[in-house]
């Protein structure tokens, strides 16, 4: 009996218990306490912070109830993030969200979308000077792109063994944007252009809405093919919502199936930060190029912005700029906020929107780049 | 390999440039794209503009062939052509011709029915196919300079 008790206390998570573990426990409830108390992308960290403690608990291998053991229920769910399968439904709900009106109102905007995609490819640079494989670099670089699900698709496709750290980076800093972007937006700005007032935009009628979509699914895969499932779900999320005779779909993308991806991803995503595989350099190195990816996105971003203005008769707002990271709608938010302490009468939302959603689209197209030109190292 | 020979190593340099600039490109060419939509839309829901853009170049053709004037007015027909300039000013730019009427009546403008019958067939007040009349700023200062005659200018209205 006595050995009974003893083989069942071996298999206990206390018993069996790690620093790393517990490390990894007090990250996902300081996740957790982020996202409830604070209010920080709830939605992603709850999810996230919970699948975190879901992964830690220390378990014996042979059970098949760990993430990376095939045949555990988790190792089922994990193979939608594996294959990015989630990331594309993702998109779908997204496409389904959004209003590109803002965007097709004035499309110069969309110049700051792309502008924040370098932050990309200087982290990608600033990666392989770190030691890391080029297609672990473009991995990490994509983490400037501000798009948790498109980070996680090009992991998985490029370096999956890196999809924890990355993705726990990616949404982690997506959360920290109101205090990752106002100091690096005010320090490149003066109050003088925080203060522009932008331009009424046009009205949009409904069959420029219906036709965007179509357009731009066609130019940016013709252009980039590997962006394919990311933008063929997010144009498509976005014909069903501007269709309006496919209504029932569109909520049903933006609703169920995007609240269910989410879910899943979140969970899968957190239990895969198991403490002996997340608490390696690398995932130092990865943090560390990810916040500077952050603010390098942000800084090209604003700084692009200023450049635009020395040819545009009507200015535009430079802070506009910090929107092109795709973390949609938090960076738009911020912009609006930061305007408005300068002037409180001010409204940029709106026109923020639009570089946001450009940022989408470019991180999409930027991860389908480097997909493509890493592809050949990766098989 | 770390630092810059890591980078030189990978190609990375190449790689960055090769990769923003078709991220850059490829949404140029979109924002390009969809600047002009509305404008082909446009054209699309209204073709009668279309119509009016390739008779209007082939009026603005027949208008430089011929240039022999049919009507000539005369300088009491010119003023009194400036005194309704100076009421339209008053006006919206889309006005009611029965307002210009009542205006021309209350300032005293001289024989103005037959006057703004000139205006008229002359082009220098349009119809705006939506009940009210504009003024033609560019056929008003063509007339009052005289270096074109109502004839021709009525024929290129038409």
């Amino acid at each position: 009996m006595e050995a009974l008790f003893l083989q069942f206390f071996h298999n206990t998570g206390f018993y069996l218990c790690d620093y790393r573990n517990i490390i990894m426990i007090l990250v996902g409830i300081i996740f957790v306490y982020l996202g409830i108390a604070k209010d920080y992308e709830p939605l992603l960290l709850v999810p996230i912070g919970f699948g975190m403690l879901i992964g830690n608990i220390p378990i014996f291998t042979g059970l098949g109830l760990g993430i990376y053991e095939p045949n555990s229920v988790l190792h089922y769910l994990y193979f939608g993030v594996t294959q990015g399968i989630y990331p594309p439904l993702i998109f779908l709900g997204i496409g389904a969200m959004t209003d590109f009106s803002t965007l097709l109102s004035r499309p110069v905007l969309m110049l700051l979308g792309a502008a924040a995609q370098a932050g990309v490819f200087i982290t990608f640079l600033g990666a392989l000077a770190l030691g890391f494989a080029p297609h672990e670099a473009a991995s990490i670089g994509i983490i400037g792109g501000a798009d948790g699900p498109t980070a996680i698709f090009l992991t998985a496709k490029l370096a999956p063994q890196l999809i924890g750290p990355i993705a726990v980076a990616a949404y982690s800093y997506m959360a920290l944007v109101p205090v990752i972007q106002p100091p690096i937006m005010r320090l490149l700005t003066t109050r003088k252009e925080r203060l522009i007032r932008m331009e009424e935009p046009r009205e949009v009628s409904k069959r420029e809405k219906i036709i965007f979509p179509i357009v731009a699914f066609l130019l940016c895969c013709f252009l980039a093919p590997a962006a394919l499932p990311l933008l063929g779900m997010l144009c498509f999320g976005n014909l069903l919502k501007e269709a309006v005779v496919t209504e029932r779909l569109a909520v049903t993308a933006r609703t169920t199936i995007i609240d269910t991806a989410t879910i899943l991803l979140g969970v899968t995503v957190g239990a895969s930060t198991q403490g002996d595989v997340f608490l390696t350099s690398s995932s130092v190195g990865i943090f560390v190029l990810g916040a500077g990816s952050f603010c390098v996105a942000t800084a090209t971003g604003v700084l692009f912005a200023k450049f635009m203005n020395l040819f545009l008769k009507s200015k535009i707002n430079p802070l506009l700029g910090a929107a092109g990271v795709s973390a949609v709608p938090d960076s738009a938010r911020v912009v609006q906020v930061v305007g408005q302490q300068e002037d409180p009468t001010n409204f940029l939302l709106m026109h923020a929107m639009a570089p946001n959603v450009s940022g989408v689209i470019g991180s999409a197209i930027a991860a389908g780049v480097l997909w493509s030109l890493m592809a050949s190292k990766v098989m | 390999m770390y630092g810059l020979e890591a980078i030189n190593a990978n190609n990375g340099w190449a790689t960055s440039v090769v990769g923003i600039t078709i991220v850059f490109s490829g949404l140029v060419v979109l924002s390009l794209v969809i600047s002009q939509l509305y404008k082909a839309l446009d054209l699309y829901e209204n073709p009668q503009k279309i119509r009016d853009w390739f008779s209007r170049a082939k009026r603005s053709d027949k208008f430089l062939e011929t240039e022999v004037p049919l009507f000539v007015l005369t300088e009491e027909q010119k003023e009194i052509i400036k005194q309704f300039a100076l009421l339209v000013r008053t006006l919206e730019d889309h006005f009611s011709l029965p307002r210009l009427f009542e205006l021309a009546q209350i300032s005293g403008v001289k024989n103005f029915h037959s006057n703004l019958n000139i205006l008229l067939k002359s082009a220098i007040i349009f119809p705006d196919k939506e009940g009210f009349f504009c003024w033609d700023q560019d056929m008003y200062i063509k007339t009052i300079s005289n270096r074109n005659s109502l004839k021709k200018m009525e024929d290129n209205r038409k």
